[in-house]
Parts: structure tokens; sequence; C-alpha cells
């Protein structure tokens, strides 16, 4: 989609059209691809975590109160590729 | 005006509608315009082809089909592989 | 121009373009107006030829081009073009790189153009060829700025032929 498209979507609040559209770009052009690699990132993110291990709250405080919102949102992208990445199921044609 | 340019297309549809000055198409697969591993001569085959479309290309826009195949470009690479394989073991 | 019909059994791929934008509306370039001719002004043995790529090939350690961005990446990286393939890696999402990986100059073919130069089927190599990512949502902007920034680098370069691959 491009970014007319989308910032349109944004505009109308047409959250169907940008759901769809993350979907599309995380699952490389395939809607349920997305779909379930978005939950992969999900089941990533806390199976760590399920043995309560030592984490830096400081780091992640400081970060969330110091950094700007745009690059948050960024490094959410980034943050979801590192944990499919580290799923071991790679979908996508490249290396990140 | 203008550096001359040439373009090796794996999508004539999508190169149709861009419209690069001159193009050469190969129905090869995407992410592998110049062909196989370790084909030097298809790699390099595909580069003669475009400096040759650089000299001979009248019309902007022109799109040149190159007679060449995938399947035929994987075989050759298997080939290949086959022989590097056993000159290295 | 013929029609992409006229061979649709040829491209592995065929409606590629119908297929992408359909799925990201907009994304797909048309253009309506063709660009002039640029005329080759000397025998190729005497150019100075560069390569562009939107292959996401890179130097190793130069900072690695942005494939999480929705958007896209609209920055460039130098390659210069006597780095040993050793040196470089791919970053992209967008594209089977499985061959690449084995074999980089069958998409980055930066042994055979050297080859070319050494054999004197071209006068020289620019120093660096130039290399981006294909993923983008905003093909305009990217006319506006990378594809102008890459074109102003060539001019200042002096290069005589662009050879301009897409992945």
């Amino acid at each position: 989609m491009s970014l007319p498209y989308l910032k349109k979507a944004v505009a109308e609040d047409d959250r169907e059209t940008l759901i769809r559209y993350v979907r599309l770009h995380l699952g490389d052009g395939d809607d349920a691809a997305g779909s379930k690699e978005i939950d992969k990132a999900w089941v990533e993110a806390l199976k760590p975590l399920l043995e309560l291990p030592e984490t830096d709250r400081g780091f992640i405080e400081s970060t969330l109160a110091e950094r700007d919102h745009a690059t948050l949102c960024h490094l959410f992208f980034y943050l979801h590729l590192y944990l499919v990445r580290h799923s071991g199921e790679w979908i996508h044609d490249g290396p990140f | 005006m203008g550096i001359p340019s040439v373009s090796p297309s794996v999508a004539r549809d999508v190169t149709e509608h861009a419209k690069p000055p001159r193009a050469v198409f190969l129905p090869f697969m995407m992410g592998h315009h110049f062909g196989v591993p370790f084909h030097k001569q298809l790699q390099r085959r595909v580069l003669m082809e475009m400096l040759a479309e650089l000299e001979s290309a009248t019309e902007s826009g022109s799109i040149r089909d190159l007679d060449l195949s995938w399947a035929q470009a994987r075989r050759e690479g298997k080939e290949i592989e086959a022989r590097l394989a056993s000159a290295g073991g | 121009m013929a029609p992409s019909d006229s061979s649709p059994s040829k491209q592995l791929r065929p409606g590629l373009w119908q297929v992408v934008n359909d799925r990201y509306p907009g994304s797909m370039i048309t253009k309506e107006d063709l660009v002039p001719l640029a005329a080759l002004k000397k025998p190729l043995s005497e150019c100075r030829v560069a390569f562009l790529s939107t292959s996401g090939v890179q130097p190793k350690g130069s900072l690695r081009f942005d494939t999480a961005h929705p958007v896209g990446d609209f920055t460039f990286r130098r390659v210069p073009s006597e780095s040993p393939v050793e040196d470089l890696e791919i970053h992209q999402l967008k594209y089977p790189t499985f061959g690449a990986e084995r074999d980089l100059n069958v998409i980055f073919p930066i042994e055979r153009l050297r080859e070319l130069r050494d054999e004197g089927v071209i006068g020289a190599l620019n120093k660096s060829f130039y290399t981006f990512i294909g993923y983008n949502m905003d093909p305009e902007r990217v006319e506006r700025t990378l594809a102008r920034d890459v074109a102003e680098a060539l001019v200042e370069d002096q290069v005589d032929i662009a050879l301009a691959a897409p992945a």
C-alpha cells in the first residue's frame, strides 16, 4: 500500500485497511501469514518470561521515558523481526 | 543529456509499467537476474547482452527478450556444481 | 512496445505487477512518459561503468538497510567496485536470496564486471557501485530523494554507463 493510501486510511480511521497492511507487510504479501507472524512474535516474547528471569527494568523504563514516540514505534518493528527470527521459523526471503 | 542506462528484468510486466529506457528480459527467478551460482558464462552473457543493448537500442522503453530459459540455467548450474565438487573432492 | 501478454509463458511469475499492486495499492510504479534515450558517447571499451542495484548488498560493517521500517529505507550505500565478495552482505527481506547466498554474482555480478574490465570490454569500473533496497511504500519520495541522490553521485563520478539492476 502506498503511503498516501495508508495516510488516507489513518485519516478515516479505517482500521481494517491498516490491519491488513500490517499483516501484508509482516507476512511478505500474505495476509494470513502476517497474522501468524504477529502471534508468533508475541509467543516468543512470552516464553522467556515464564521463568521470571531478572530483566533490566531500568533500561525499559528509561527507554520508554526518554526516547521519542517514533523511535519507539520503529523499535517495535525491529523487535517483531528480532522475535520471529528468534523463533527459528523465518518466512522472509532475505536475512534480517 | 543524461547517462545511458540499461536494466535486466525478470518481470516483463513490471518493466513495461516502469518504462526504463533500455531493458533486457530474462525468464529467471526473482533475485537471480544474472543466473545461477557459479555459472560464470551465463552471468557474463547477461552483462554482455545488457552492454549490447546500450549500443543497439534505438527507442526508449524497448525491452529485448533474451533466448534463455530458467530450466536450462538451473540444469547447467547443477552440472557446473557437480564438476566443481568432483574437482574439489 | 509489445504488451505483456505477448510472452506470458516466459515470465516465471506472470502478472507480478498486478498481484503486488492489488496487495499494496499504489506501491507499484507506472510511468506514462518515456525517458529520452541518452546515447553512448564513446566506445564501450572507453566507458566508465557503474552498477546500481536494489539488492540490498552492502559492505559488512556499514549501517544495515532498514528492512523493518514499514515505509522503506531511502538511503543508499557505496560499494567499492574492488570489494572482495567476502566483504559484502545482503540486508533485505523481499526477494529470494538462496542463489546469492552461495554466489553473490547472481544478483550483484561484481566479479564478472571486474573480468570485463580486465579484458578491456569496458574501459573502467566506477570506484563505487550504488545499492539500496527495493521495498518501498512511497515511490514518489524515492524519486525525489534516493533516485536523485544516486543520480547526482553518478554525475559527480563522471560515469559513462549505468547498469541499473532491480532484484
